[in-house]
């Protein structure tokens, strides 16, 4: 992911922005939305690669910002939502494309299937995403630099 | 499937908040299947998106609006190597690929 970091910091004019734009592994919430409103039902369970790939983005984005490469601008989080119009819709879904990051509970489901049922004919069923956008502006510090504070860092 | 991504269209909402596309040359790292290309292109002087996915590159091609067809180029690359010389973009966009 650095070296992704690095390439994209090569290719970008002077002062170019980088637009970072993903996802948070965590806390997706299950909602059933109608007319009248919506209610939470849970939340879909974090598997250990998701967690793991976030981690890995945070770790990357902090060493390039610490090597001068991009400068933070600004940072913003908002909700994207998944919506499906019935429960076994949504779950089929997550078992076959999120297989490997977010898993539903079977409580989870139950309870989803059970509020979508009470909830009206024109009841559907949504993820609640966490999605966090961040741009950066291309750093002064050049590749050169970079190897040679790399050497320096070794030296030491 | 019913499958419905982002109705409210937020997340092109935010990206032209954050980002002033309009006669700038764009790079998308991980276009896929051009979801999110489709929604600022049109103001962009040129996009050249990118993906590692023969699969989702094939797709972004057949659905690429006929009015971007000039305006957005399509390549198999990964983000290890970018196949252009340096300071070529005005923005870069990491759209769920980071």
């Amino acid at each position: 992911m650095v070296h992704a970091l690095e390439e994209i910091q090569r290719v970008l004019k002077p002062n170019g922005v980088l637009i970072d734009l993903r996802p948070l592994e965590s806390n997706w919430k299950v909602e059933v939305v109608s007319a009248s409103g919506w209610q939470t039902c849970g939340s879909l369970s974090d598997l250990p690669q998701g967690v793991a790939d976030d981690e890995a983005a945070n770790q990357a984005t902090s060493e390039v910002e610490r090597r001068g490469l991009f400068i933070k601008e600004k940072e913003e989080m908002f909700d994207y939502f998944y919506y499906w119009d019935t429960p076994s819709e949504m779950k089929e879904f997550i078992e076959s494309e999120w297989e490997d990051f977010e898993k539903l509970e079977d409580a989870v489901y139950r309870k989803t299937r059970s509020a979508w049922v009470s909830a009206g004919a024109d009841a559907r069923v949504r993820v609640r995403v966490q999605m966090l956008i961040t741009k950066w502006i291309s750093g002064k510090m050049n590749k050169n630099t970079v190897w040679m504070e790399n050497e320096n860092q070794n030296l030491t | 499937m019913s499958l419905q991504k982002d109705p409210e269209n937020k997340e092109s909402k935010t990206l032209n908040r954050f980002a002033d596309v309009a006669n700038q040359t764009i790079l998308e790292v991980g276009c896929g299947e051009g979801r999110l290309t489709w929604k600022y292109a049109k103001h962009a002087k040129q996009v050249f998106a990118f993906d590692h996915d023969h699969d989702a590159l094939r797709i972004a091609r057949a659905d690429c609006p006929i009015d971007l067809h000039k305006q957005i180029h399509f390549a198999n690359a990964s983000a290890r190597y970018i196949p252009f010389s340096k300071e070529k973009f005005d923005i870069a966009i990491l759209a769920w690929s980071l």
